[in-house]
């Protein structure tokens, strides 16, 4: 009973301590040439910016008695771009409904810029979740509303004014390509099309981070990878990606970091890595 | 500022809600106004009840006192003086024998009667009002025990009747309250389940509401409104319906039934028009709060 309050004590003085470092970090980074920032990336880059998200032995146990995730210990630095890999039921959409506070950790703490998620009041939820944006493989559009609609939806259930929203909602617009179909609605969009509204809606409010799950699963390839690079940019503009995909080709392409899960597990974490481990075990490639 | 956007588009769903699901929208409105009728006919009869009560009340609160013909004068303004401070009381007047004959005389009723009267029959009376009608027994039993009353008919006072007419008001206030809490419970389970049918239609919008930060306010708004809009609109025509009701049944049953002074009373409706208002719109509310709880939860 002590030790465990010891341990519980000591994970969240870790979580809380290891934000305040990556910010003074953070902040000794500012003064650095590129060439050198380049060269400190390369060395510690998990230590020069800040954690923004950090998972501390999580565990997810379904009221079913699936164990979800095991002991799942994860940082991802201030503007990393991270692939969440792995067989079907591995639990990453189990570790991003976590991110979200959809469900809670049966075990173990998350932080999200130095909070834990698990403390976090349900009064406050919808605060935390307006720092994130969202995009799911079904796209989740309102059918009975236009693309400008959609797009100002977040917006409108922050309350923000309609000058604002305008102004945003355009943008969002230009940043996916498709400025011109604002009255259009989604039944009248490709695939391709409904999920860069989705992705314009991810984005309208400016969040630092987006989480992604599966978002190009029902895409053909040409239209995934237009869809991918629309995430790389908004990634070069300083927001965290944390993506769940089952897209080998793309994150073979981009060689960034590549966590695999497998059986709620974290498998292998590499910085700049592909979709199956092929230094080890070669033989478990499904191709 | 927010809020105030925030009500706009709660106002915007709501009503777009409330055509969306025109038939089950009606349905619950045209429950509701049936509801907020038998309501407000309960309310009016209640209020008519205690309108005749009060009357009632008025006299018997008034009771008189008969003097015996050999009580000396002295000790009757003795007892006066008495009943005069007692607190129970309000006021006491002496009624002598010839005033008394002379009321008797003077009322039409007994116009018959007292062409037979021979010489005087009538007590001399102290007339009481009490101020309470649970202290006219005790004020009742106080006058018996006074040595000067007429042992063979010492006061008007009819416990048994004003016994039995309490009695009766507290049966039917709590048969109201019964009534009206079956009604409450009643309405608040139809507009939940309006309200079900609404979420229902809406779920896909409150699922994408709450992942991109709503609070659970937000989401709820728009069917706590809804709910509201059901509850006023349906206690505004049960209102009117009633209000052209109103007048012609109470003349109809006073003109029926003429021992109970039954009369149209137009400032009732105006508290009339308030409960029903006022209780749609809180029926509205919590059906649709309790209806929407589930599905808001973050
Ligand atoms: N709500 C739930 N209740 C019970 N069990 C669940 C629930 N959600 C997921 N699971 C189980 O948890 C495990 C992990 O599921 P999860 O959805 O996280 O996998 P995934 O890696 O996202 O798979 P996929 O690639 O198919 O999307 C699976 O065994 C699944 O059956
Ligand atoms: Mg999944």
């Amino acid at each position: 009973m002590l030790l465990e309050r010891l341990e519980a004590s000591r994970l969240e003085l870790l979580g809380r301590l290891s934000y305040t470092a990556g910010d003074l970090a953070q902040r000794a980074r500012r003064r650095l040439t590129s060439q050198q920032k380049t060269q400190l990336m390369v060395l510690t880059p998990d230590f020069t910016a800040r954690p923004v998200i950090s998972f501390q032995h999580v565990w997810k146990r379904y009221p079913t008695g699936t164990e979800a995730l095991r002991d799942v210990n994860l940082v991802v630095p201030e503007g990393d771009f991270v692939f969440l890999v792995g067989p079907s039921g591995a639990g990453k959409s189990t570790l991003v409904r976590l991110l979200i506070r959809e469900e809670k950790p049966t075990k173990g703490k998350i932080f999200v810029e130095g909070v834990e998620l698990g403390r976090m009041k349900r009064r406050q939820l919808p605060f935390y979740r307006r720092k994130v944006g969202l995009v799911f493989q079904d796209f989740k559009l309102l059918p009975n509303l236009t693309i400008y609609e959609n797009v100002a939806f977040a917006l409108r259930v922050h309350g923000q004014p309609d000058a604002f929203i305008r102004t945003r909602v355009a943008e969002a617009l230009d940043t996916v390509g498709l400025s011109g179909k604002e009255l259009t609605y989604p039944a009248n969009l490709s695939g391709g099309e409904q999920q860069r509204v989705a992705i314009a809606r991810a984005l309208v409010h400016a969040p630092s981070m987006i989480i992604a799950d599966e978002p190009t699963g029902n895409l053909d390839p040409a239209t995934a990878w237009e869809i991918m690079q629309l995430f790389m940019r908004i990634n070069a503009r300083g927001a965290t990606v944390v993506m769940a995909t089952h897209n080998r080709e793309i994150v073979d392409l981009l060689r960034r970091r590549v966590v695999a899960i497998d059986a709620g597990q974290i498998a292998r974490d590499d910085r700049s890595g592909r979709y199956h481990d092929d230094s080890s075990k070669p033989q478990i490639r499904a191709q | 500022m927010t809020i105030l956007r925030n009500l706009r588009f709660a106002l915007n769903s709501a009503w777009q809600s409330f055509w969306r699901n025109l038939a089950v929208s009606l349905a619950a409105v045209v429950s509701i106004t049936l509801i907020l009728i038998l309501a407000g006919v309960n309310l009016l009869v209640g209020h008519a009840f205690s309108q005749v009560l009060d009357g009632f009340r008025e006299k018997v609160s008034e009771m008189s006192i008969n003097v015996a013909d050999d009580t000396p004068l002295t000790s009757v303004y003795a007892f006066q003086q008495q009943l005069q401070g007692d607190p129970r009381v309000a006021t006491v007047r002496f009624v002598t024998k010839e005033e008394a004959l002379a009321e008797f005389v003077r009322d039409p009723n007994n116009a018959v009667l007292s062409q037979q009267i021979q010489g005087n029959p009538l007590d001399a009376k102290l007339e009481v009002r009490v101020r309470s009608l649970s202290d006219v027994a005790a004020v009742d039993s106080m006058a018996r025990q006074w040595p000067g009353v007429d042992p063979t008919d010492p006061t008007n006072y009819q416990g048994e009747f004003v016994t039995r007419m309490l009695q009766l008001s507290q049966w039917l206030g709590f048969a109201g309250i019964g009534l009206m809490t079956i009604l409450v419970i009643v309405s608040i389970v139809i507009v939940m389940n309006t309200i079900r049918t609404a979420v229902y239609h809406r779920r896909k919008e409150i699922e994408v509401m709450k992942l991109v930060g709503a609070t659970e306010w937000f989401v709820r708004g728009p069917f706590v409104l809804e709910g509201i809009m059901t509850g006023v609109i349906a206690a505004a025509i049960a209102l009117s319906l009633l209000v052209i009701a109103y007048p012609p049944v109470v003349s109809r049953f006073s003109a029926d039934i003429t021992f109970i002074p039954l009369t149209y009373d137009p400032t009732f409706i105006s508290s009339l028009a308030r409960d029903l208002l006022v209780g749609g719109a809180l029926l509205g509310a919590l059906g649709s709060y309790i209806g929407v709880r589930r599905f808001v939860r973050l």
